[in-house]
């Protein structure tokens, strides 16, 4: 993944810091090639939605600020950018928790995802039921409130709401965050869906590594701010250390990488 | 017993039209409350200021009349210009306490700068409706009612159908809605919150002219109507903050009460009870139905 023209994203070294002292994110760097799904993985607090809001630039409205390193969109950097010019550029960004618009209507919902874009009103229709192919839950509950639809159906208006900005790439916060498993694999195979026939690209946070995993291509595993391993995402699910610290199969009481890692340079100075 | 009806049916029409005039007051206060979940007090300020530049321009510069609304209604635009970039937008990321606070001080300059331009002394504005009765209805219905009252009743129907209109069907009313929804999510979208608020401004602002030129006309054109801008909050408290048809049904329920409880009740209390009544029934309503008749519920799922 040398190619830079490959990548659509590319965050380099970047470092976060919120109202000038909390440190959120040291020397993250990731990449994600043009139509693939890359997952970054950790627990809570890690620096997930951060890395996320950095790319979107929305880290601003949250007194967030990305101090050294650089990020490139699509091989232009996106500093001196703001949320809506970021969309309009083709990247829309999943807010964790849903975040529906709760007194407008499901169908108004998605349509004021098409805010940036200039579309007449027979467009607009054409985009809505292209969408809907894809959410048919959605389109039986096109007429309901947002606030009064379900936990999942929440999650396929904001993602299908951020599809119709025809974005070139998408970034989910946790969009299984509190669902049950059916509705995990329901979200992730919508999700993959549109990855494959929408050609979006897609950088996914989430806690949940195993279904993460297998529906992704790459993956991140990130830790108090640091990235901690990277790999394919057949690499990261074969790896034992991810298996015992992130996918519950575990032997003894270590914690974190943090711990493997001066565990291994213990035993090495040992030897 | 006939006259009696009568006299009723007279004290609340009436009652009901001078509410229209609080309406429009606190329609102004709906708008920015919506987008931007504050309650703006420069309100009254906004209603001052535009209504006395609306009296100078026709009065001092000889301006026609349309010519000098058209003119006084551009200048709320730049004053809803001016407020976007140097006080939200700086407070873009500050709690809403402090954009609260930031429009007290709002009020304090857009009064201060008003008195500056155009003198401190009460301007008659005569708008070519007489605040008496119209013949035709006293003479048809007995009943008395001012051309004025009448006048403020349709506007403030037309304004009410227009701005509903524009939320409900153009694409700028599904914005600000989801601005008033979510503003994070809105920006994550790609709904420019700057441009939101510049609409919301200037509505307000425009809105605060017409206000002002119904109660200028009745009251001149005074530093008074600063203080008009209370009024409007038991009607928003009964009304709901965040609704449009609840700011017109607000200002016709404190309208009629006030009038019917002055007339029947005042009396026992040595009169002018119209000042406070209305207050009175804001409590009430804060106690057992605090979002206000028409405000938005919040939807919580459980």
């Amino acid at each position: 993944m040398s190619d830079n023209l490959s990548n659509i994203l590319d965050i380099k070294d970047i470092e976060v810091v919120y109202d000038n002292v909390i440190l959120a994110l040291h020397n993250v760097s990731l990449k994600v090639p043009k139509g693939k799904v890359v997952a970054l993985l950790g627990a809570n607090g890690a620096g997930k939605s951060t890395t996320l809001k950095a790319v979107s630039t929305m880290l601003a409205s949250e007194r967030g600020k990305v101090t050294k390193g650089s990020i490139n969109y699509n091989g232009t950097p996106i500093e001196k950018q703001n949320p809506s010019q970021m969309v309009g550029l083709g990247m829309v960004q999943v807010l964790e928790g849903r975040r529906c618009f709760g007194h407008l209507t499901v169908e108004e919902n998605i349509i004021s995802g098409a805010y940036s874009r200039k579309l007449s009103k027979g467009d607009i229709n054409q985009e809505l039921e292209k969408i809907y192919s894809y959410f048919l839950r959605l389109k039986e509950r096109r007429k309901s409130q947002a606030a009064f639809t379900s936990g999942g159906e929440q999650q396929m208006i904001a993602v299908a709401r951020a599809m119709m900005a025809k974005p070139k790439m998408l970034l989910l916060d946790e969009p299984t965050m509190g669902l049950a498993p059916q509705l995990v694999a329901e979200i992730f195979n919508i999700v993959k869906e549109l990855n494959q026939k929408e050609g979006v690209s897609i950088l996914l946070a989430e806690q949940n590594t195993n279904i993460a995993l297998k529906n992704s291509d790459y993956g991140y595993i990130i830790e108090t701010g640091k990235v901690m391993l990277e790999g394919t995402a057949e690499s990261l699910l074969n790896n034992d250390k991810v298996k015992e610290l992130y996918l519950g199969i575990s032997k003894k009481g270590r914690k974190n990488f943090r711990d493997v890692l001066k565990e291994e340079s213990l035993n090495k100075r040992s030897n | 017993m006939i006259d009696e009806l009568l006299f009723f049916m007279e004290v609340l029409v009436g009652g009901l039209l001078a509410g229209t005039m609080y309406s429009l007051v606190a329609l102004g206060f709906v708008l920015i409350f919506k987008a931007s979940a504050t309650f703006n007090f420069s309100q009254g300020a906004m209603v001052f200021f535009s209504v006395l530049a609306f009296c100078g321009f026709m009065q001092d510069f000889n301006i026609p009349f349309v010519l000098a609304f058209i003119l006084a209604a551009l200048l709320m635009v730049v004053v809803g210009l001016c407020t976007e970039r140097l006080v939200l937008r700086p407070l873009m990321n500050a709690s809403e306490d402090t954009v609260l606070m930031a429009t007290i001080g709002l009020g304090y300059v857009l009064e201060g700068l008003a008195q500056a331009a155009w003198g401190v002394e009460v301007r008659r504005l005569d708008l070519g409706i007489g605040d008496f009765p119209v013949p035709w209805i006293a003479d048809n219905l007995k009943l008395f009612i001012s051309a004025l009252d009448i006048t403020a009743g349709l506007v403030a129907a037309i304004m009410i159908i227009g701005l509903f209109l524009l939320f409900k069907y153009t694409k700028i009313g599904l914005g600000l809605r989801a601005v008033a929804d979510d503003a994070g999510a809105a920006s994550s979208i790609g709904i420019p919150l700057k441009h939101i608020m510049l609409l919301v401004w200037s509505a307000a602002g425009v809105v605060a002219l017409v206000a002002g030129c119904m109660w200028g006309a009745r009251a001149g054109v005074q530093f008074a109507l600063v203080d008009l801008a209370l009024k409007a909050l038991p009607v928003l408290i009964i009304g709901g903050f965040s609704s449009i048809p609840g700011a017109i049904i607000g200002g016709l329920i404190i309208g009629a009460t006030e009038k019917i409880l002055e007339v029947y009740i005042g009396p026992y209390f040595g009169g002018a009870i119209e000042g406070w009544a209305p207050y009175v029934l804001a409590i009430f309503f804060l106690l057992y139905r605090p979002e206000g008749l028409f405000g938005e519920k919040i939807i919580r799922r459980v």
